[in-house]
């Protein structure tokens, strides 16, 4: 589930990572959501990008595995961007910072990048791409689709390279200053890293509720009545629940997991949650 | 009629863009790459470029043009092709005859990620193991299986072309409530994950922080900042740890630092 080592065995920085393992990591991050899902994103995906590099730098089983381990945990970010926070994360692991402040650094990166790779490619790229090539095939012509595909995927290649190389080396020039003060920039990273979280869980909560009740005439949404209290509150109980089952408890990922899995299944059964589908029984 | 080698390769071309839709290129599933690819595979490039031009318009909005636009694109643009082409139905027909199977495939989707968040706990094992092998396999798996359950929707459509009570059934199973359910249960899996970075990161003392970053992002969604919220809550969470930095830094060369070791991280 998640890492309880804090540093790892071997502390020697590794030899920096060679062009042809960094050009390979590249190319895996195009497979950053291959194996995507609700728990945890893109988290086994994160780790099968970065593998090759992580087997170059931790040489001694251990320390790979536990490297592989914090590196599973929740992961997602805009996957054209994707390589900027691997060559952040790929620095510090080679030279072997500790493991609160590569998570730290990891969570705090993943966040931000969201928004601005929709901003480039999905709300500029694709549409300056789509648009000049789609009237064009309207017409019949057989190159549209390959201009499309030439243009996007340039831009793509592009970025994908640039931000590993450019990224690794801003790591890399970084680690002197962090090292030198480690404990203080690891407790300011989590910080960081905690802030992002919470504005996560208001930001990709997803949890709504269908109840209506009857308000003298009118329907009443209690969606809307919870609103009126705390915006995302049903996700934040939620997540709070989770953590209390997880932390207090001791209960593992996949007893939540199936938990709320009931839990969404016999809400809907009595239409509790919110969504486009017809409640087994409809109570209200 | 479509014969049994062309639907073959009909099969194999929504595998590959099942799989493009979440990875490698992340465009060669677009309506205006799939348009003339099923429409060479069915012997007709110009009615494929056609549709598939068309519906590229639609998904950027370029082009208001009337009816639903089918949930998934992957299946829409490869299943209108094949009813402009096979049935011979216009652009705006041949979508809305998608629908149904675009839907289908759109469940594939969420039970490929319901099914995933189960096998993290594989991945856990194989990480404990210091086993790269099974990592890369794990998730080549995950791609094979989504790939499938889209072949399996394009299957139905081409089938529903003789048979149209294939459509009727599955447009009966639209809003059932076991499809709702698992896309709730979906929807809150995420809580886990982030319960877990909690757990490992968020000290006593950060009980603030956490909450602080939740205000700021409920702030900026009411705003209707939604898109940018989370660069926005950066810049501010960047200043707070920068500011919690220099503080500590100074502390520590000033000689106070002796309470450093207790910082709780």
């Amino acid at each position: 589930m998640e890492s309880n080592v804090y540093t790892y065995k071997d502390l020697t920085p590794a030899q920096p990572l060679d062009r042809a393992t960094l050009n390979k990591m590249v190319i895996r991050s195009l497979f950053l959501q291959a194996s995507f899902n609700y728990e945890r994103m893109q988290a086994a995906g994160w780790l099968y990008g970065i593998l090759p590099g992580l087997e170059k730098i931790h040489t001694n089983k251990e320390d790979l595995a536990a490297s592989m381990t914090h590196n599973l945990e929740f992961f997602n970010t805009h996957p054209f961007l994707v390589t900027f926070v691997m060559g952040l994360v790929l620095s510090l692991e080679q030279q072997k910072a500790d493991i609160a402040t590569i998570r730290a650094v990891r969570v705090a990166a993943m966040g931000p990048l969201g928004g601005i790779g929709d901003a480039i490619f999905w709300f500029t790229v694709l549409p300056i791409a789509a648009g000049i090539t789609s009237n064009m095939a309207i017409e019949g012509n057989v190159f549209a689709p390959v201009l499309f595909l030439l243009i996007f995927n340039g831009v793509q290649f592009a970025v994908r390279y640039w931000l590993m190389y450019m990224s690794y080396d801003l790591g890399t020039s970084a680690i002197e200053v962090l090292t030198r003060n480690a404990k203080e920039f690891t407790h300011a990273a989590s910080m960081l890293g905690v802030f992002v979280v919470g504005a996560l869980t208001c930001n990709y909560g997803a949890t709504t509720i269908k109840i209506e009740v009857q308000d003298g005439e009118a329907l009443r949404s209690v969606q809307a009545i919870l609103d009126g209290i705390l915006p995302q509150l049903v996700p934040l109980l939620l997540t709070l629940m989770v953590y209390y089952l997880i932390k207090k408890k001791g209960w593992s990922t996949v007893k939540c997991i199936g938990l709320l899995l009931i839990l969404g299944l016999v809400g809907a059964f009595f239409g509790i949650w919110g969504g486009a589908y017809t409640p087994f029984i409809k109570w209200y | 009629m479509i014969g049994p080698l062309q639907l073959v390769l009909i099969l194999i071309v929504t595998f590959i863009a099942a799989i493009d839709q979440f990875n490698f290129l992340e465009s060669l599933y677009q309506p205006i790459v799939m348009g003339p690819v099923v429409g060479a595979i069915l012997g007709d490039v110009k009615t494929g470029l056609a549709v598939g031009g068309a519906y590229q318009l639609m998904t950027i909005g370029s082009m208001p043009v009337g009816g639903a636009q089918p949930p998934n694109a992957v299946v829409g643009g490869i299943m209108a092709t094949v009813f402009a082409v096979a049935s011979g139905l216009d652009v705006n027909a041949a979508l809305g005859a998608a629908i149904p199977f675009a839907l289908l495939g759109q469940y594939g989707v969420t039970l490929t990620f319901t099914l995933m968040s189960g096998l993290m706990a594989k991945a856990d094992e194989h990480a404990a193991n210091a086993n790269p092998k099974g990592i890369d396999n794990l998730n080549y798996f995950a791609m094979g299986l989504l790939g499938l359950f889209f072949a399996l929707a394009t299957l139905a459509g081409v089938i529903s072309i003789t048979n149209p009570a294939v459509a009727d059934f599955i447009n009966g199973l639209e809003g059932n409530w076991i499809m709702g359910g698992l896309g709730a249960a979906g929807g809150m899996m995420r809580y886990v994950g982030f319960a877990v970075l909690m757990r490992i990161m968020l000290a006593d003392d950060m009980w603030g922080i956490y909450f602080a970053g939740f205000a700021l992002a409920a702030i900026l969604g009411a705003c209707g900042l939604g898109g940018p919220a989370l660069i926005l809550v950066a810049f501010v969470g960047i200043a707070i740890a920068l500011y919690d930095y220099n503080i500590n830094v100074a502390i520590k060369n000033a000689g106070g630092g002796a309470g450093g070791e207790s910082d709780g991280i």
